[in-house]
């Protein structure tokens, strides 16, 4: 069984090509790396695979079902949980209110002690009944991936969330991915920082102009021409 | 800031004696002030339910709805019509008639709505209310704009406790609801972010839809009470716009989205404009009072009167609606730093 599987995947805005035909499987338990420089249509693929906005065409297949047009809280209910690029906090209620309000559809009973848990595990105890509104960046980064593990999706898709965190917080959340995997869980991951993905994806998707242009092992994509062409070569943004 | 504390049993206690105080002094009203007195209190307890009302989908919900008095008119008429000489309802087993016809109504008017932008559930909403006041002008069971007359009841007491009693219900099943549930926190997370609630397993368009007929059903109630009370209704006086804008006014002068924002909105400028009314004779200084607090409230009181409280929630709800740039610095997205900003 494979976790995700996407074929001839598109999506357009207008005349640009966000998404231009993109096809690709996840095991379970993988943990794969999604890069490619600014604008090469990373975000919009997790778009496309959460069901936030739908695709031109292609299909999705999400643990065996197809999942393709789907609305987005069905997908999530299927088992599916995501993070947004830039931060989606629900900024009226608390940090421990926003992590609740990720329990409801799932086993609420439990909801309160696993809260504790997440906001310990992620050290933002301190500031649990801060409202969301007023944390920095960073923070607010932490707590988007503090709520996808409130419903404990089977499939995770990070975007950036290492993004403006700190590096003391960045190896809590690398530790967090890790439990995580080693639970059973999947993880489809958009990073920019090399060095993160080195260590934990086991292979690596590279995009560029809305297309897969290469997929391997780190080593290998480091190793590609066309990679380097198209992505690292360039300076760092 | 802090918006809930550690010492949260203190805190409790502080907050139960107002509450005590304030139930007792309702409760005994008639007992000590004379008819014009609990007169008054009547129409402040039925603007607290209009508005907490209101602000279920306003405030909560973060839709704005400018045809709430078409659910406040549907259930004066239900209960001026079933009460008609000839079908002679039992008054109490009206306002569930016009509690349900109100919510279909809100179905009918949000199912399309509610998965579009607010400016179109607005605009529906007024059409609404609009529609409905020309349909009553027209049709002949409802008296057309002649109106309907309700049987006659002298008692002053019974409809102040009447009212009171639907608004403290509205206000605990509020408060039951929007507070403390597993409900509230979906409503709350959708207004808050649509897409982000949509990934974390929410139906976001159900959810605001049951949020809406909520929001419907409860003035409908006070509708039915209120026909009964003033023992004539008509379009004029039970279909006409300013009592929405009287709804929004009061949710937005109390504190939108907060509990207790529409209860403290409704007995400030309820009282005030029956002040006014009974010193100067005219609702202009009435009107003249309400623009000015408004703008003084989206400037400088975001929160409402609640936001005078100390550890009231500093929420941005107006500055959402109204879509003004927030003064407080928004974090937003800084991939380039790798080092934590505060
Ligand atoms: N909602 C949208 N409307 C119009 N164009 C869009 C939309 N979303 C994305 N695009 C365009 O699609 C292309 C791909 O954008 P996307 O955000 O997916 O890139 P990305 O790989 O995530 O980039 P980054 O590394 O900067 O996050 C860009 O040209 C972008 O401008
Ligand atoms: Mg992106």
């Amino acid at each position: 069984m494979s976790a995700l599987a996407v074929s001839d995947l598109k999506r357009s805005f207008g005349g640009i090509k966000a998404v231009a035909g993109v096809s690709f499987d996840v095991g379970v338990k993988e943990i794969v790396g999604i890069i490619g420089p600014n604008g090469s249509g990373k975000s919009t693929l997790f778009n496309l695979l959460s069901g936030t906005i739908p695709p031109s065409s292609g299909t999705i297949r999400l643990l065996d079902k197809d999942v393709t047009h789907q609305p987005a809280y069905r997908i999530a209910r299927q088992g599916l949980g995501r993070t947004f690029q830039i931060p989606t906090p629900f900024i009226n209620m608390t940090v421990r209110e926003n992590l609740l309000a990720a329990a409801v559809e799932g086993e609420w009973r439990s909801a309160r002690s696993r809260a504790e848990e997440v906001l310990a595990a992620l050290e933002i105890s301190h500031i649990a009944d801060d409202l969301a509104s007023t944390l920095s960046g960073g923070q607010q980064r932490l707590l988007e991936f503090g709520r996808v593990q409130m419903r404990d999706p089977q499939i995770i898709l990070l975007d950036e969330v290492t993004a403006g965190v700190n590096p003391r917080l960045r190896q809590i959340i690398l530790g967090r991915v890790r439990d995580l995997q080693e639970r059973g869980k999947t993880f489809l991951v958009i990073e920019h920082d090399m060095e993160l993905v080195r260590t934990i994806c086991e292979r690596i998707i590279v995009m560029d102009a809305g297309e897969i242009v290469f997929e391997g092992t780190f080593e290998e994509v480091a190793r590609n021409e066309r990679v380097v062409d198209a992505y690292l070569g360039r300076p760092e943004t | 800031m802090r918006a809930g504390g550690a010492n949260s049993a203190r805190l409790t206690a502080r907050s139960v004696i107002p509450l005590v105080v304030v139930v007792v002094f309702l409760a005994t009203l008639p007992l000590w002030v004379d008819d014009y007195w609990v007169r008054v209190w009547t129409g402040v307890a039925m603007w607290a339910g209009l508005a907490a009302s209101w602000n279920i989908i306003g405030g909560y919900a973060g839709y704005i709805s400018f045809g709430h008095v078409a659910f406040f008119g549907i259930g004066a008429y239900a209960t001026a019509i079933l009460m008609q000489p000839g079908l002679d309802w039992n008054f109490f087993l009206t306002l569930p008639v016009g509690a349900v016809v109100a919510g279909v109504f809100a179905f009918i008017v949000g199912w399309p709505t509610l998965r579009l932008r607010g400016a179109y559930f607005a605009i529906a909403t007024w059409a609404l209310a609009e529609a409905l006041a020309q349909l009553v002008n027209t049709v002949d069971f409802t008296g057309g704009s002649f109106g309907l007359s309700t049987p006659g009841n002298a008692e002053t007491g019974f409809f102040y406790y009447a009212m009171l009693i639907a608004s403290a219900l509205i206000y605990l099943i509020i408060f039951a609801v929007f507070e403390r549930s597993r409900f509230g926190y979906k409503v709350k997370a959708v207004r808050d972010n649509e897409a982000a609630a949509q990934s974390l397993g929410i139906n976001t368009t159900s959810v605001k839809l049951q949020a809406f007929v909520m929001s419907a059903a409860l003035p409908a109630v006070l509708g039915g009470i209120n026909a009964y009370w003033i023992t004539f209704i008509n379009p004029q006086s039970v279909l006409a716009g300013d009592i929405t804008d009287q709804m929004v006014v009061m949710a937005l002068v109390g504190g939108l989205g907060h509990l207790w924002g529409p209860a403290i909105g409704a007995t400030v400028l309820y009282l005030s404009s029956t002040w006014l009314n009974a010193h100067f004779g005219s609702s202009t200084g009435y009107i003249a009072m309400i623009g000015a607090l408004l703008a003084l409230i989206v400037l400088f009181l975001p929160d409402g009167l609640v936001g005078l409280m100390p550890r009231a929630r500093n929420m941005r709800l107006v500055r959402q609606m109204l879509r003004l740039p927030d003064r407080r610095a928004d974090p937003g997205p800084d991939p380039d730093t790798s080092r934590e900003r505060s």
